[in-house]
């Protein structure tokens, strides 16, 4: 399967998961399915991808997991694992090499805490959005924001490193990362205005290998949550 | 549980202590993987509503359960906080030992996630006057694909014939029925009533359960926001 293009409803469906491989089921746009993809890409693990056409879903795919939701990883052993970061963290668990998360359970457990707290902002971004859409002020949504850009940036500052688990990329790391790939996108790249250390990270991560195997352009990405906004999502757009 | 008692002490070196509300369903998770897996520990119960400023500095999101090692290391989120246990303490291993296994009880837990409050919007929301119709089918949903997965298994547990972690991740909910009336739910859900059952019969259910009387009563207070933190002491 080495097309790109979306699968939508009345695809046939595809065969069994070949035997050195997982199979990812994602959406090329999405920011959730992107955190696999980099998990995938950063440990090296043979994969192949079938993108879904989220608003017309093939049967099949809903067999596998009735909420229809990607990323999806699937093994050869047909072990169907939903959700971003548990599918994230199955993948660093079965596959042993460059271990993205900290090996003692306080490094994994503070990793997860740290996700906790981000998992706040994501929710923010989309609501300055459609916020800014309507016409509406924005103005203290982007305050709000700029406070937690601040406390991010407070503890790069805090801990000295130059990633957010240390002085290397982590797992935590690939999981923010999408949504700061697609500040651009939400109008809100102004806000890192006074977090000098949150800025230096994203320039830091732009020059990782995976990111750069997995990353729209800001231009892409705005094209496509336009028209993921007014309801007509290109899955397919760029290809 | 006072808003100005003093700091406690270190956490001694061979223990961990557990900051606590004796109600709380979430800290009622670490508890019971507490009490399972056999480890020392103490316990520090806090005014939800009148944080000590020592309670805060420890964790600025001010939540109850947090764990804190001799150490000083700070732990919080229940889910966090449970495997953290289940990987700090190696006896009477909770999770499953296989990656696919682990994930298949992470993503039976993000599931049950999206309906745990409505063990308390229900109730709460209909002493209010409000519709809850809506809570009421998804919490159905949610109920009867619990009790559909038990049939399929046929094991005791969700996980097996014996008692795992998404077991006691479940329970607290599954205590506090009484509690918001919602008894009639369970009507059409034998499997699920009977793994009710076996969760009584559990050690650590029973070190960390409260009567469902107690549960009405603390229960009367959270609804008109006059929690009574050290009901029954």
């Amino acid at each position: 399967m080495s097309s790109e293009k979306s699968f939508a409803a009345g695809s046939p469906a595809p065969g069994p998961v070949p035997k050195d491989q997982v199979r990812l089921y994602s959406m090329r746009f999405c920011p959730f399915a992107q955190r696999t993809r980099l998990v995938l890409h950063a440990k090296g693990i043979k994969f192949e991808t079938i993108n879904i056409h989220l608003k017309q879903k093939p049967d099949w795919f809903l067999e596998k997991n009735p909420d229809g939701l990607v990323p999806i990883i699937e093994t050869p052993a047909g072990e169907v694992v939903i959700e971003s970061v548990i599918t994230s963290e199955f993948l660093d668990e079965v596959y042993p090499e460059k271990k993205l998360l900290p090996a003692t359970p306080f490094g994994k457990a503070q990793q997860k805490m740290m996700l906790e707290h981000f998992s706040k902002i994501t929710p923010q971004l989309f609501k300055i959005s459609s916020a800014r859409r309507k016409g509406d002020d924005v103005s203290g949504l982007e305050a709000e924001l700029k406070e937690k850009f601040t406390s991010l940036n407070e503890y790069l500052v805090k801990r000295k490193t130059k990633f957010f688990g240390g002085d290397t990329i982590t797992f935590i790391d690939y999981m923010m990362w999408p949504f700061f790939e697609r500040l651009g996108m939400f109008e809100v790249q102004h806000c890192l205005d006074h977090t000098p250390e949150l800025k230096k990270w994203t320039e830091l991560m732009l020059e990782d290998p995976a990111v750069k195997a997995t990353m729209h352009s800001t231009e892409n990405h705005k094209t496509f949550f336009n028209n993921f906004l007014d309801g007509k999502p290109d899955y397919d757009y760029g290809l | 549980s006072v808003a100005r008692t003093p700091e406690p002490g270190p956490v001694p070196k061979d223990s961990i202590r557990l900051y606590s509300m004796r109600f709380c369903p979430y800290a009622q998770r670490t508890r019971l993987v507490l009490h399972a897996k056999g480890i020392k520990f103490d316990t520090i119960n806090i005014h939800l509503r009148n944080k000590p400023e020592w309670f805060l500095e420890k964790n600025p999101l001010g939540m109850v359960p947090t764990l804190e090692t001799p150490a000083g290391e700070v732990i919080y989120e229940s889910p966090i906080t449970c495997e953290y246990l289940d990987e700090a303490y190696p006896e009477k291993k909770l999770l499953p030992s296989t990656p696919f296994g682990k994930a298949r009880q992470r993503m039976m837990l993000e599931h049950f996630s999206n309906v745990e409050l409505h063990f308390y919007k229900i109730p709460v929301r209909r002493l209010k006057g409000e519709d809850v119709s809506g809570l009421e089918a998804e919490l159905k949903v949610s109920l009867t694909k619990l009790d559909e997965h038990l049939v399929k298994k046929k094991t005791k547990f969700f996980d097996g014939d014996t008692i795992t972690m998404i077991d006691y991740m479940l329970w607290p909910f599954f205590e506090r029925i009484e509690m918001g009336d919602l008894e009639p739910f369970l009507d059409n859900t034998p499997e699920l009533k009977k793994w009710r059952a076996h969760m009584l019969e559990d050690p650590a259910v029973k070190a960390t359960i409260h009567s469902v009387e107690s549960h009405k009563a603390f229960f009367k207070g959270y609804a008109v926001e006059k929690p009574d933190y050290d009901y029954g002491l």
